[in-house]
């Protein structure tokens, strides 16, 4: 299943909570790509809801970014710039890879944020890549983005990738995404 | 009550009204077709035609209107077969280059000594088209600056506002905030250069760089 869930700027972390407990409680693995918050940062807002940090996997494109430390974990990679699409889908196809057997999903952590680092074209070339890489690996992927963040055509497109596109109210009324 | 006046082409004094409509049909600022619609051959063109084609008047005459002047198939002719109305429509003419000029096309029907003809009348589009496209241009690069800056900054607008708060409660630590800010400091440099590269773009009028399905959406009428 793959969605396309837009939210208002102010809504957008609250919708990756609502998602990550929905991804949980279906029994599903989540992999996180952040291009938004830094991994450290993540895991405490994250663990302020009760997710501990062995619950999920992270691609993070802003640590390295910004400065950061990048402590070595086996469920974390890290992608030293945002608009470096190349790594970003390395990272992807390895850590699905190395994530343990069974249900996965990819949250990506916003298609909104990454257009500050890639044109929407070329934005909408590497969604419609991670999203034909899901569908052959039989894993969900739920897309954040900022409601009319998108310009129609990029929008347009992802609604063709994708399963559902959803608002943050409809998405919070779904027992299950996946 | 006063007559009907008489205009110039009115007048049939000497047999001057031909001169005055050949002079008329060469003057013309439209470019002009005279086909005969049972063979659907090019029989006149006026001077205007020779330079929106780039063909001679006589490379022109007995030419078939199809595949030249109109992208119908033989049989299929809207005029004649269909009996379309052809009014100011956008249509395109393949000149001696091959290239496609766009312009907009009227056909009217005319008896000239018993027998009918099509006048068929050009208006070269391609400035308006040009202007058009710049104006598309200028739009996709408007909005794709909006999507690129203004969306963003409202993001960052709330992660600041999450920032102090989570620092007021004592949830972040020092290196958690200096790391935001300075992820959103690098973020707010590449949106200054984002939109300075578009506007540069803009200003330069790259229409090309406008990916075709964006300026086809945008000039959907």
């Amino acid at each position: 299943m793959l969605c396309l869930l837009v939210a208002q700027p102010e809504q957008i972390q609250d919708m990756n909570l609502m998602v990550m407990k929905k991804i949980l409680a279906s029994g599903c693995t989540p992999l996180i790509v952040t291009v938004n918050k830094p991994y450290k940062v993540l895991t405490k807002i994250y663990a302020k809801e009760g997710i501990g940090p062995e619950s999920y996997f992270v691609i993070d494109a802003v640590t390295q970014y910004s400065g950061g430390v990048c402590p070595p974990s086996p469920r974390v990679k890290y992608v030293n710039n945002p608009s470096n699409l190349t790594d970003l889908g390395i990272a992807i196809t390895e850590l699905l890879k190395q994530m343990p057997e069974g249900k996965k999903c990819i949250l990506f952590d916003s298609v909104s944020m990454l257009l500050i680092h890639i044109p929407s074209a070329t934005a909408s070339k590497f969604l419609h890549f991670v999203v034909n890489k899901l569908q052959l690996s039989d894993v969900s992927g739920i897309f954040l983005s900022v409601e009319k963040g998108l310009d129609p055509v990029v929008m347009s497109q992802m609604s063709a990738f994708v399963d559902h596109v959803m608002d943050y109210e409809q998405a919070q009324k779904q027992t299950c995404l996946l | 009550m006063p007559g009907k006046k008489a205009g110039l082409t009115d007048r049939t004094p000497d047999g001057s009204v031909q001169d005055i409509f050949r002079t008329i049909f060469e003057r013309i600022q439209t470019a002009i077709l005279i086909v005969d619609p049972a063979a659907h051959e090019i029989v006149d063109a006026n001077p205007l035609m020779e330079s929106l084609t780039g063909l001679t008047k006589d490379q022109m005459l007995g030419k078939g209107c199809q595949g030249f002047v109109c992208p119908a198939k033989c049989g299929e002719c809207p005029v004649t077969d269909l009996h379309k109305n052809i009014l100011n429509i956008e249509r395109e003419v393949i000149n001696a280059k091959g290239e496609r000029v766009p312009v907009l096309k009227t056909v009217a029907k005319a008896d000239f000594g018993g027998k009918e003809y099509l006048v068929e009348s050009y208006v070269d589009i391609t400035s308006h088209k040009k202007a058009e496209e710049r104006q598309a241009a200028l739009l996709a690069y408007l909005s794709e600056s909006i999507l690129r800056a203004k969306k963003p900054l409202e993001l960052m607008q709330n992660d600041f506002q999450d920032i102090v708060k989570k620092a007021e409660s004592g949830d972040y630590d020092a290196e958690d905030i200096r790391m935001q800010l300075a992820l959103h400091a690098k973020n707010l440099a590449q949106i200054v250069k984002n939109l300075e590269e578009l506007q540069a773009k803009a200003l330069k009028g790259k229409s090309a760089e406008i990916p075709p399905e964006f300026r086809e959406f945008l000039l959907r009428k």
